[in-house]
C-alpha cells in the first residue's frame, strides 16, 4: 500500500521535472510535424538540430563552465569550416596529382575538380570514411588553433572587452574568408569532396544519421567532461578566479585549455556543416548565425547544464521551422502587405532571449549546484566543528 | 577635399555619435548595448522616409531621427534595462537582454523594408543618401555639416554635464551611485535619460552614417564592432574617451584604407575593416583598459614639469 | 526614531545579519562598535536599502522604510555618510556640497555650502579642487559636510574618524555632539575608535557576528570588561580618564 504510493508519488515527481516535459512538448511537436510534413521535414530538423546542437554545447562549456563571455563563437565554427573546405580536398587533389595550390579554391577551377574527387571518394567506402575523418581531425586542429589565439587575449582582458574583441574578430576572420580567394574561393563557395556517396540510396538519411550520432558522441563526451574534477575545476575558476588561483589552479591553462577544447568541438560542427552541404562559403558565417542563435539556445536551455542546451536547442530549431513551415497559414495577413514572414524568426529569437532574460534567468532546465561534499557529510563536519567550540553562536 | 577624408570624416563623426552613446549607457547602467547598431539603422530610416514621403534635405529631418532613437532608448530601459537592474543582473546578462532587443529591431526594419517595396515601390536596401545631399562650397554639404553637427552636439553634452544640476547629479550618479541615492538623486531618472541620450545619439549616428555609406537594412549591425571598438578604444570608463575613440576609428578605417591602397593596390579594400579592428588590438595589448587607461595626466605632468596631487 | 526589527540581510546570497533588533532614540547618539566583520556597515547597507534585506523590518518615524529606494530615503531627512566613497572624486568640492544639497533650492543649497566651508576652512581653500585630489583627512571632512548639508533629522556615520589625524578625529567627534545637542539631531555612529565613540554616546550596541551581543547605556558597555577586552581591544584601566589614544585591534567593518 505505501510502496504503491511511493511509486506514485516518485513518478509524479519525475513527470513534473522540467526536462521531461520539455522532451514530451518536443515530441509531440515532432510528432505533429512527421504527420502533417512527413518525413524530410523531421530529418531537416534533425541535422540542423545535431549541428547546433554541437555548437551550442561548445559555447556553454565555455561560458557556462569557464565563465568566459565567448561573444566569438563563430570563429571556431568558421575556422572548422575553413579547414575542412580548404586542406582535406587539397591534399586529395595533390596526393592525385591535380593542381592543389592557390588555384584549387578558384571558381572556375574548383567546380571541375572537386567531383572527380567526389568520385574517387564514392568507389570505396573506406577512402570516404578516412575522408571524413580526415575532415573533422583537421577542422579539431583548427579550432584548437583558433582556441589557443582567443585565449591570449582572455587572458588579458576582463569580461565585456574580451566578449567584444572577440565578436570584432569573428566578423574580421568572415571579410579575410570573403577576400582571399586560396582560402576558400573568396565571394564564390569552395565545394568539398563529398564522402556520403558511397552508399547507396538517400543521401541525405545517411548525412542525418551520422551527424546526429557524432553531436550525440560530443554530448556524452561534454558531459563525461564537465562532470570529471576537470569539471569541477572550470566551475571553481568560473565562480571564483582568486580563489580558484589560491587553491593552485593555475587559472591561465584552465582557460587555455578550456577554449581549445570548446573551440575544437565548435569546429567540428562548423565542418560538419559544409561537409552536409557540400560547399564552403565565407559570407555565411555571420555572427547572427553561429554566434547569437548559439547563445539564445543556450540562454533557453540553461546556461551550464548540458542537458538544457540540448533540449534548447532542439525546441528553438523545432518552432524556427515551423514559421516558416505555416507561414501562408499562420502569417497570412503579413504576406498581404508584402511582408516576408521568415523576418519573424529573428522576432522569435530576440523575444526568446527577452522571455528567458527576464523571466527564466536560469532557462528552461536550470545548472543543478552539486556540492562537492554530500550534505550529510558537510553536516557532520559542522557538527564536529561547533561541538569543539570553533563556532560562536 | 580629398574624398576619402570627406567621407571618412562624416563616418567618423557618426562613429564618434554611436560610440559615445555606448559609453554614456555602458559608464551608466553598466549595459553593453548591442541594439546600437539597430538604434542606428532606424535613425537612418526615419530619415530616408521623411524624404521619401515630404522631401527637402535630409538635414531638415535629423532631429526627428533623434527623437525616434530617443524614445528606443527609453523603450528598451523601462522594458528591459530597469527590471534587469534592479535585479542587479550580470554585466552579460545585460548585454544579451540588448541582443534581444536588437533582434527584434531588426526584424521590424526589414518588414519595414518589405512594406515599402512592395507597396511603394522603393529601393529601401540599398539606399545612396548622397543623392538627397545638398552642396555647400562646391562640396557636398553632408561633409561641412555633419561633422559640425556633431561638435554641437557632443558640446550641448559636455555642457549638459558640466552646468546643469541634473547633468551634475548625472555624473555624480556615474560615480558612485550610492552616494548620490544618499543625496536624493534618483538613479532611475538619470539611467532613464541616458538611454534617452544614449538612443537619441546612436539614431542620429545611424542616420550620419547613412550620408558615407550606402543605407542598408543591416548597415548598423555590420559596423556595431567599430561602435564597440571605438568605445573600448575610448577606454569605456570615459565619455569623452569614447567620442574621441569612435572618431578615431572611423578616421582610421578610412585614412588606413586610402593609404594602404596608394602603396598596395585596391586589393586592401577588402580587408578595410581589419584597420580599426588592429588599431583596437593594439591599444588594448599595450593598455588594456584603453585610451583612458593612458596616464595622460603623468606624461602631461612630465611635459609641464608639474607635479600633480600635492596636498598644501 | 529608527527602529530596526528582526533584520535578516545581506549581499547577493550571503546573509550577514541574523535577527538584528535595534532601536535610535531621537535626538540621541546612538554608537553601534563591534569587530572586524561583524556586519555594521552592512547594517547600514540594510537601513539605506543598498543591501539585500530577506525579512525583517526598519522603521523611520514609525514608517516603514524597508528595501526602499536610497533616494526617497534622503528625502525623508536620512543623512548618511559612507565610510568608503564618500565623495564624488571627479567633482570639484563646490559640486560635491551641492550635489549633497540636492534637495534644496539653489539659494539655500549656497547659503549652506558657505556654512559648510566656515565649519571646515580647509575645504574653502580647495573649494575648486576636485575632490579626488584631497587626502583622507580632508575627504573625510567633506564627507562630514556633505552629510551636515541635508539638514537631516538623523544622520548615519560610517568609520567618521578613519583617515583623521586625531586632533582632528577629536574635533569632529565633538562636533558631531554639538550637533545633537544644538541641533537635535539623531546620530547613529558606527565606530572603529569604540572607545571615543561609546564615551559620546548615549546608547550603545556592541554587534559580533552579525548578531546583537550587548544593548544598552554607551557608558556601561564600556564598563564590560569581558566585552570590551574581547571584542573591542578595550583594556579596562579602571578609574583613570586617560586621554591618550588606545590602538583599537580592529580594521574596517
Amino acid at each position: 500500500m505505501s510502496d504503491d504510493k511511493q511509486i506514485v508519488s516518485r513518478l509524479k515527481g519525475f513527470l513534473l521535472r522540467r526536462e521531461v516535459i520539455i522532451t514530451a512538448v518536443i515530441v509531440a511537436l515532432l510528432t505533429f510535424l512527421l504527420i502533417t510534413r512527413g518525413v524530410p521535414m523531421i530529418l531537416t530538423i534533425f541535422i540542423d538540430f545535431a549541428i547546433f546542437a554541437i555548437v551550442t554545447l561548445s559555447l556553454n562549456l565555455e561560458v557556462g563552465y569557464t565563465g568566459i563571455s565567448q561573444f566569438g563563437r563563430v570563429l571556431a565554427v568558421m575556422a572548422g569550416a575553413f579547414g575542412a573546405g580548404a586542406i582535406p580536398g587539397r591534399v586529395m587533389a595533390a596526393i592525385m596529382g591535380l593542381p592543389w595550390g592557390a588555384s584549387y579554391a578558384e571558381a572556375t577551377v574548383n567546380f571541375k575538380l572537386v567531383p572527380q574527387l567526389t568520385a574517387v571518394l564514392e568507389k570505396s567506402w573506406f577512402l570516404s570514411i578516412v575522408f571524413l575523418i580526415f575532415c573533422l581531425l583537421v577542422a579539431a586542429l583548427c579550432g584548437a588553433g583558433i582556441g589557443w589565439l582567443t585565449s591570449r587575449p582572455a587572458i588579458r582582458l576582463k569580461e565585456a572587452y574580451l566578449g567584444i574583441s572577440l565578436l570584432a574578430f569573428g566578423d574580421l576572420l568572415m571579410w579575410i574568408g570573403h577576400n582571399w580567394e586560396p582560402l576558400v574561393g573568396a565571394t564564390t563557395s569552395v565545394y568539398i569532396p563529398d564522402p556520403f556517396r558511397f552508399v547507396p540510396g538517400n543521401r541525405f538519411q545517411v548525412v542525418v544519421i551520422t551527424v546526429f550520432v557524432i553531436a550525440f558522441l560530443i554530448y556524452f563526451f561534454i558531459n563525461k567532461l564537465t562532470h570529471s574534477p576537470f569539471g569541477r575545476t572550470l566551475k571553481m575558476v568560473r565562480d571564483n578566479e582568486i580563489s580558484a588561483a589560491a587553491a593552485g589552479k593555475d587559472v591561465v591553462k584552465i582557460r587555455t585549455r578550456s577554449l581549445m577544447i570548446g573551440s575544437a568541438i565548435a569546429a567540428i560542427g562548423g565542418a560538419l556543416y559544409v561537409i552536409y552541404t557540400g560547399a564552403a562559403t565565407a559570407i555565411g558565417f555571420t555572427r547572427l548565425t553561429w554566434t547569437f542563435w548559439p547563445w539564445a539556445f543556450m540562454m533557453l536551455g540553461g546556461i551550464g547544464s548540458n542537458l538544457g542546451v540540448l533540449l534548447g536547442v532542439f525546441l528553438l530549431t523545432i518552432l524556427r521551422s515551423m514559421i516558416t513551415i505555416f507561414r501562408f497559414q499562420v502569417f497570412g495577413f503579413l504576406i498581404q502587405w508584402g511582408i516576408d514572414p521568415t523576418w519573424l524568426e529573428f522576432t522569435l529569437m530576440g523575444a526568446v532571449i527577452i522571455v528567458v532574460v527576464l523571466f527564466l534567468p536560469h532557462g528552461l532546465v536550470p545548472e543543478k549546484v552539486e556540492p562537492v561534499l554530500p550534505a550529510d557529510r558537510v553536516q557532520k563536519v559542522i557538527t564536529n566543528m561547533s561541538s569543539r567550540g570553533r563556532f560562536l553562536t | 577635399m580629398a574624398p576619402w577624408l570627406a567621407n571618412g570624416l562624416i563616418y567618423a563623426s557618426a562613429l564618434a555619435l554611436t560610440a559615445g552613446g555606448i559609453t554614456l549607457l555602458y559608464i551608466t547602467t553598466r549595459t553593453f548595448n548591442f541594439a546600437h547598431a539597430s538604434m542606428a539603422t532606424v535613425g537612418f530610416y526615419v530619415v530616408y522616409s521623411f524624404i521619401i514621403f515630404i522631401g527637402g534635405s535630409p538635414y531638415r529631418y535629423f532631429p526627428f531621427a533623434f527623437l525616434f532613437g530617443a524614445l528606443l532608448g527609453v523603450i528598451c530601459y523601462y522594458g528591459l534595462n530597469r527590471p534587469l537592474l534592479k535585479r542587479q543582473a550580470s554585466e552579460i546578462t545585460l548585454m544579451m537582454s540588448t541582443l534581444g532587443y536588437d533582434l527584434i529591431l531588426l526584424s521590424l526594419i526589414q518588414m519595414y523594408c518589405d512594406f515599402l517595396t512592395s507597396n511603394y515601390k522603393l529601393f529601401p536596401r540599398r539606399v545612396n543618401m548622397n543623392m538627397y545631399d545638398l552642396e555647400l562650397f562646391g562640396i557636398n554639404a553632408a561633409t561641412i555639416i555633419l561633422p559640425l553637427m556633431a561638435i554641437i552636439c557632443l558640446s550641448a553634452l559636455h555642457l549638459f554635464l558640466g552646468k546643469t544640476k541634473f547633468g551634475v547629479a548625472m555624473k555624480a550618479t556615474i560615480e558612485n551611485p550610492v552616494l548620490a541615492g544618499a543625496s536624493g538623486i534618483n538613479s532611475d531618472r538619470v539611467y532613464m535619460v541616458a538611454w534617452l541620450i544614449g538612443g537619441g545619439m546612436a539614431s542620429l549616428g545611424g542616420a550620419a552614417m547613412a550620408m558615407a555609406q550606402t543605407g542598408t537594412p543591416v548597415m548598423g549591425m555590420n559596423s556595431i564592432p567599430f561602435m564597440f571598438a571605438g568605445a573600448i578604444l575610448g577606454g569605456l570608463h570615459s565619455l569623452y574617451g569614447g567620442i574621441l575613440g569612435g572618431f578615431m576609428v572611423g578616421l582610421a578605417e578610412y585614412a588606413g584604407v586610402f593609404l594602404l591602397s596608394q602603396k598596395f593596390g585596391p586589393w586592401i579594400l577588402g580587408y578595410r575593416m581589419g584597420i580599426p579592428l588592429l588599431l583596437m588590438a593594439i591599444t588594448l595589448l599595450i593598455f588594456p583598459r584603453g585610451l583612458a587607461g593612458i596616464p595622460w595626466a603623468d606624461l602631461f605632468g612630465r611635459l609641464t614639469g608639474k607635479k600633480r596631487g600635492v596636498q598644501a | 526614531m529608527l527602529t530596526v526589527r528582526n533584520l535578516n540581510s545581506g549581499y547577493g546570497k550571503l546573509q550577514i545579519l541574523y535577527n538584528l533588533d535595534l532601536e535610535v532614540p531621537a535626538k540621541g547618539i546612538t554608537v553601534v562598535v563591534g569587530p572586524n566583520g561583524a556586519g555594521k556597515t552592512t547594517l547600514l547597507s540594510s537601513i539605506m536599502g543598498t543591501a539585500n534585506v530577506f525579512s525583517g523590518e526598519v522603521l523611520f518615524e514609525d514608517e516603514p522604510i524597508t528595501g526602499q529606494q536610497t533616494h526617497l530615503l534622503a528625502r525623508k531627512g536620512i543623512s548618511y555618510v559612507p565610510q568608503m566613497g564618500n565623495v564624488f572624486a571627479e567633482l570639484s568640492v563646490m559640486d560635491n556640497l551641492h550635489m549633497a544639497g540636492y534637495l534644496m533650492s539653489k539659494s539655500e543649497a549656497r547659503l549652506k555650502a558657505e556654512q559648510m566651508t566656515e565649519m571646515f576652512p580647509v575645504l574653502k581653500k580647495f573649494i575648486h579642487r576636485k575632490a579626488g585630489t584631497l587626502s583622507g583627512g580632508e575627504r573625510r571632512m567633506l564627507a562630514v559636510a556633505m552629510g551636515l548639508m541635508k539638514n537631516p533629522k538623523l544622520m548615519l556615520l560610517d568609520e567618521l574618524s578613519t583617515d583623521l589625524a586625531p586632533i582632528i578625529a577629536e574635533k569632529v567627534l565633538l562636533e558631531v555632539i554639538r550637533l545633537r545637542d544644538e541641533l537635535g539631531i539623531t546620530i547613529l555612529i558606527v565606530e572603529q575608535m569604540a572607545k571615543r565613540a561609546l564615551e559620546i554616546g548615549d546608547t550603545a550596541y556592541l554587534l559580533v557576528s552579525g548578531g546583537v551581543k550587548y544593548a544598552g547605556k554607551a557608558s556601561e558597555l564600556l564598563h564590560e570588561p569581558e566585552l570590551c577586552n574581547l571584542y573591542l581591544g578595550i583594556k579596562q584601566l579602571p578609574k583613570q580618564q586617560d586621554n591618550t589614544r588606545i590602538p583599537s585591534s580592529e580594521g574596517r567593518g
